[in-house]
C-alpha cells in the first residue's frame, strides 16, 4: 500500500478579527473597545493524498480552500489537528521539506515585477541549488510546452495576465517538487490562457508523476485535469470521492435543453419544477429533468409547443456544484446516509 | 557548515545583482537617491562644524574627535542603507499584503530571506565619500596603528547590533501588522545613537545603553578607539549582541507561527 504524500487529521485554524462600524465614530470607538470576532475557517478537515494523485478542492468563496493550502504549505500554523506532508510538520518549515513542494498562487506573484522572468529564475535556482546544466534542461522544456520562449527576457511588469501566470508556474516547479499545491492559476485567464496551463499541467503531471492538489472555481479545470474530488463548505469537507460520482450526486437527473421558433411565456405550467433555465428571448430553455420521467415529458413539450431542436446530456458538473452550493445541507444528507449505511 | 555558508553567499549575490537590476531600471531615481545620500552627509557635517564655530568642547570631546564619531556613524549608515533599509520597508508591506507567504515558502532561513533581500547599489557610489571622510577624521585625531587594524571590525560590529536592535522591533510588526510606526521608531533610534552617549543623562542613558542599547553602537567603539581604558564598553557591546541574537532567535520563531497571512 502506497504511504500518502499528504496525511491530514481532525485540522482546523481559527482566525480572530474584529468588527468596526463605519465613519469616525466607528473608527474611535473600535481604536479604544474592540469586539473579538472568533471564526474558525477551517474545522475538523481530514484529507489524504498518494502519490501521483490529481486532486480538485473546490468550494465557494471564503469556504477555507486557500487557508487549507497554506497550512498545508507551512506558511500558517493550524490551530488544532494533525497534518504529515511528505512526512514532514509544514510549520516546522525544515528546508527539505521546503525543497519539495512548491505553491502557485493566482492572485499572488512571487516573481520580481521589474525584472525579467529569467533573472527571477536565476535567484530561485541559487534558492532551492539546482545545477545550471538542470536548470537549462527544465528552462527549455517549460518554456517551450508554454510556448513562452521569447518572453524570459522582458520585465515582468510589460507581460500580460496569461503570460504572467505561464511564467509563475515555472518559477514553482524549476526545483522539480514532489508535491505542487496550485490556488486557483487559471483566475482571470481568457479560455485559450487557461487551456495552455491546462495543458501544461497536465504534461507535467504525466512526466513526472507528482501530486497535485488544485483549487478552482472554473470547473473545466477540474473536469481536464483531476481524478478525484474534495467539496469544501464552510470549513467542512462536504464530498471527497471520484468526478463520476460526483456527477451522480444529484441523483440521474438528464439536462435537457428545448429551442422554440417563438418566444415562449416561462410561466406555463408544463415547466414548473424543472429548474428552467431560460435564455433573454424566452426561446431557449435548459431543464433539469428525473431521468425516469424524461420521454414523457420531452415528448408533452414536443407535442406541445413549437420545438425547433431539443438535446439531452447528462447533468453538467457546473448545475451539480451550483445546486451544491446553494444547497449544503444536500451534502450534510448524503453524509448522514452514508453513516447510517 | 561551509557548505551551507556558500550556498548562503551564493544567494546572496544574486540578492544583489537582482536588487541592481530593479535599481537600475529607474534611472532618474537612481540618481536622485545618490544626491540624496550626498546632502545628508554634508548637512550632518555641517551642523557639527556650525555647532564648534561657537564653543569649543561638546561634552569631553572637541571638533575632530566629534567628527570621527560622526563620520563613524554615518559609514555605518551607509552600509546599513546599502545593505538593509529597503528590506525593513518592504518587510512591513510584504506581511499587510500577505507577499511573505513566498518568502516563507524558499529552503533559507526566513530572516536572511526577509532582512538581507534588497541591496541598495545607489549607496554604493556614495561609500568612497563616507569612507574618505572617515579616514580623514581618523587621521585627525592621530589613530595609531593598532586602531586602523580594530577600524574595519568595530564598524562591522557596530552595524550588526544596529540592525539586531531593529530586526526585533521589526518582529512586532507580526503583531501590529502595519508597519509604518516601527519603521519610523527604528528611525527615531538611529537618529538618538547618532550623538554620543554623553550627550544624554541618567536614567534615559541608562535605558539606552543597558535596556536597548542603541547608544552602544557608536559611542562604544570610539570611546575605546580614544582611550583603551574603556574596553567595558566594548565588551558591554559583544554582550548585548549575543543576548540580542537569542532574543531575536526566539521572538522571530514566535512572530512567525503567529503571521496569519492576508487573504488573496
Amino acid at each position: 500500500m502506497t504511504t500518502p504524500l499528504i496525511k491530514a487529521h481532525g485540522l482546523r485554524k481559527q482566525f480572530i478579527s474584529y468588527k468596526k462600524n463605519p465613519g469616525i465614530m466607528g473608527s474611535f470607538t473600535s481604536f479604544f473597545k474592540r469586539s473579538p470576532l472568533i471564526k474558525d475557517a477551517v474545522k475538523g478537515f481530514d484529507l489524504e493524498v498518494k502519490k501521483g494523485e490529481i486532486v480538485g478542492l473546490l468550494g465557494p468563496n471564503g469556504a477555507g480552500k486557500t487557508t487549507l493550502m497554506k497550512m498545508f504549505t507551512g506558511i500558517i500554523v493550524p490551530t488544532e489537528g494533525e497534518l504529515k506532508i511528505i512526512g514532514s510538520n509544514p510549520w516546522e518549515r525544515d528546508k527539505n521539506f521546503r525543497k519539495r513542494i512548491a505553491l502557485v498562487m493566482g492572485q499572488k506573484s512571487q516573481l520580481w515585477w521589474d525584472i525579467p522572468a529569467m533573472d527571477s529564475f536565476l535567484l530561485l535556482q541559487k534558492y532551492y541549488e539546482v545545477s545550471d546544466e538542470r536548470f537549462q534542461e527544465r528552462i527549455k522544456k517549460m518554456s517551450s510546452l508554454l510556448g513562452v520562449e521569447e518572453l524570459l527576457h522582458i520585465h515582468v511588469r510589460k507581460l500580460s495576465l496569461g503570460e504572467r501566470m505561464k511564467m509563475e508556474l515555472m518559477a514553482s516547479l524549476l526545483h522539480n517538487p514532489e508535491v505542487i499545491f496550485l490556488d486557483e492559476p487559471t483566475i482571470g485567464l481568457d479560455l485559450v490562457a487557461q487551456e495552455n496551463i491546462r495543458h501544461f499541467i497536465k504534461e507535467y503531471h504525466r512526466e513526472n508523476e507528482c501530486c497535485i492538489i488544485i483549487t478552482s472555481h472554473y470547473m473545466q479545470d477540474v473536469q481536464a485535469l483531476c481524478d478525484r474530488l474534495v467539496l469544501i463548505f464552510d470549513g467542512e469537507k462536504g464530498y471527497d470521492g471520484t468526478l463520476e460520482d460526483f456527477e451522480d450526486i444529484l441523483g440521474c437527473d438528464k439536462s435537457v435543453t428545448f429551442s422554440f421558433k417563438e418566444s415562449q411565456d416561462p410561466n406555463q405550467q408544463i415547466f414548473q419544477g424543472l429548474d428552467a433555465t431560460w435564455n433573454e428571448d424566452h426561446t431557449g430553455v435548459e431543464l433539469r429533468v428525473p431521468e425516469e420521467t424524461l420521454c414523457p415529458i420531452s415528448s408533452k413539450i414536443i407535442d406541445q409547443l413549437p420545438v425547433e431542436d431539443f438535446a439531452t446530456e447528462k447533468l453538467p458538473i457546473e448545475r451539480v456544484m451550483k445546486e451544491l452550493m446553494n444547497n449544503p445541507e444536500i451534502l450534510r444528507a448524503r453524509k448522514e446516509k452514508e453513516a447510517r449505511v | 557548515m561551509t557548505e551551507k555558508m556558500a550556498h548562503y553567499w551564493d544567494v546572496y549575490k544574486k540578492f544583489v545583482s537582482t536588487s541592481i537590476s530593479v535599481e537600475t531600471s529607474f534611472r532618474t531615481s537612481f540618481i536622485l537617491l545618490i544626491f540624496m545620500d550626498f546632502f545628508f552627509f554634508f548637512s550632518s557635517i555641517g551642523s557639527v562644524s556650525f555647532i564648534y564655530d561657537h564653543v569649543v568642547n561638546i561634552g569631553p570631546w572637541q571638533k575632530d574627535q566629534l567628527l570621527f564619531f560622526l563620520t563613524f556613524m554615518l559609514a555605518i549608515d551607509n552600509l546599513h542603507m546599502m545593505i538593509f533599509s529597503q528590506s525593513f520597508w518592504e518587510f512591513s508591506f510584504h506581511i499587510k499584503t500577505g507577499q511573505l507567504d513566498y518568502v516563507i515558502l524558499k529552503p533559507m532561513n526566513t530572516i536572511f530571506s526577509v532582512f538581507f533581500r534588497h541591496f541598495r547599489a545607489s549607496s554604493l557610489f556614495n561609500t568612497p565619500l563616507f569612507m574618505g571622510y572617515l579616514i580623514y577624521y581618523g587621521i585627525q585625531v592621530n589613530l595609531s596603528f593598532l586602531d586602523w587594524t580594530l577600524l574595519p571590525f568595530l564598524i562591522v560590529l557596530s552595524l550588526a547590533l544596529l540592525v539586531v536592535i531593529e530586526f526585533i522591533l521589526s518582529t512586532s510588526m507580526f503583531w501590529l501588522t502595519d508597519g509604518m510606526g516601527i519603521n519610523f521608531l527604528r528611525m527615531q533610534m538611529q537618529q538618538l545613537g547618532r550623538w554620543p552617549n554623553f550627550i544624554y543623562q541618567g536614567f534615559i542613558r541608562k535605558v539606552l545603553t543597558v535596556v536597548l542599547p542603541i547608544l552602544l553602537v557608536g559611542s562604544g567603539p570610539v570611546h575605546f578607539l580614544f582611550d583603551k581604558s574603556a574596553w567595558q564598553l566594548l565588551v558591554t557591546m559583544i554582550a548585548a549582541l549575543f543576548i540580542l541574537v537569542l532574543v531575536l532567535l526566539v521572538t522571530w520563531r514566535i512572530g512567525i507561527r503567529r503571521y496569519d497571512s492576508a487573504s488573496s
